[in-house]
């Protein structure tokens, strides 16, 4: 039994193991700490879009509940991902009513979407450090935009 | 089912001896080692979930499925390993309550029941208590669900 038990212990650590193949990167780590990435726009990168942005992360950010906020901006569509902070996940539901209230109060003519998920804000967090890459077409952007936006809408 | 008051002479005396040597369970030990071996299972099982958010296209939405396939399956593993019981006795519902208990179910039958063939020892037994669980929780969530479905089409939300 102990035999196996060991056996058992290898083989787990060597199959999740052999998953870490990237080095270490801000996304990465971004589940314990603060990242605060920069707002930013795909595609047109004029001066009044990155006001924007800018204000909308600003506005976000005026909650108390989240920390941490990654915006977006493509071609048509604003991404919005926010953590929460723990003990106010109870009242997450809530939370991502107001935002969108505010955000469509604020800026009618924008389409914004809203997400709370992890997995969207790690996303998000990747995106944006491809883009510093300049090898990175902004066609490809738009492309992993449109996926996580994809994702989000996912339900099962 | 007799009168519960209704005790002869005979039947209180030897109650109140069986109270002097019967020995006390540990109710609130038992509780927080229940407490805190759970809480493990579940530690572990926010790990796998993460796993899956990281190296997969699963949100925290959607990883749920996946996680709990995967937590029954190591529990599966375990209990065909025998560790799975001594956790179980060790922690008692704190191992049984999470999701794992329902893999420990299923093999723990099929274990036992192997000497009496494939067909009528295991794949009879296997479902003996999982199938009750199985039965249940779909018969539960088709509740809920006709309930929300009505609700939502009355507008109450």
């Amino acid at each position: 039994m102990r035999k196996c038990l060991i056996l058992f212990i290898v083989m787990g650590t060597v199959l999740v193991g052999g998953c870490n193949n990237d080095g270490p990167k801000e996304s990465g780590i971004s589940l314990i700490k603060t990242t605060n990435p920069t707002p930013v726009t795909i595609g047109k990168d004029t001066k009044k879009d990155q006001e924007l942005v800018r204000s909308v992360e600003k506005d976000i950010e005026d909650f108390d509940e989240l920390y941490d906020v990654a915006v977006i901006k493509g071609k048509e569509d604003i991404l919005v991902a926010y953590k929460v902070k723990h003990m106010q996940r109870f009242h997450m539901k809530r939370i991502e009513k107001d935002i969108n209230k505010r955000l469509e109060d604020k800026y009618p003519e924008e389409n914004f979407i809203v997400s709370s998920d992890y997995k969207i804000f790690l996303e998000a967090v990747e995106l944006e450090e491809n883009m510093k890459d300049s090898n990175y077409s902004q066609k490809e952007a738009e492309k992993k935009l449109q996926e996580i936006i994809k994702l989000k809408k996912e339900l099962t | 089912m007799g009168n519960k008051d209704s005790k002869s002479k005979k039947q209180q005396q030897y109650q109140s001896l069986e109270k002097k040597y019967e020995a006390k369970r540990p109710v609130f030990k038992n509780c927080i080692k229940a407490f805190f071996v759970g809480g493990l299972f579940c530690l572990l099982g926010q790990a796998v979930s993460y796993f899956y958010i990281y190296f997969f296209n699963f949100t925290e939405q959607t990883s749920g499925n996946p996680t709990v396939a995967t937590m029954v399956f190591f529990s599966m593993l375990l209990t065909g390993f025998g560790v799975y019981d001594h956790i179980g006795q060790f922690a008692g519902a704190g191992s049984a309550v999470p999701v794992t208990g329902f893999g420990n179910a299923v093999i723990s039958a099929a274990i036992e029941h192997r000497t009496e063939g494939f067909v009528l020892g295991v794949g009879g037994n296997m479902f003996k208590l999982a199938g009750s669980v199985i039965l249940f929780g779909v018969f539960s969530a088709f509740i809920v669900a006709l309930i929300k479905t009505l609700l939502i089409k009355w507008g109450v939300i």
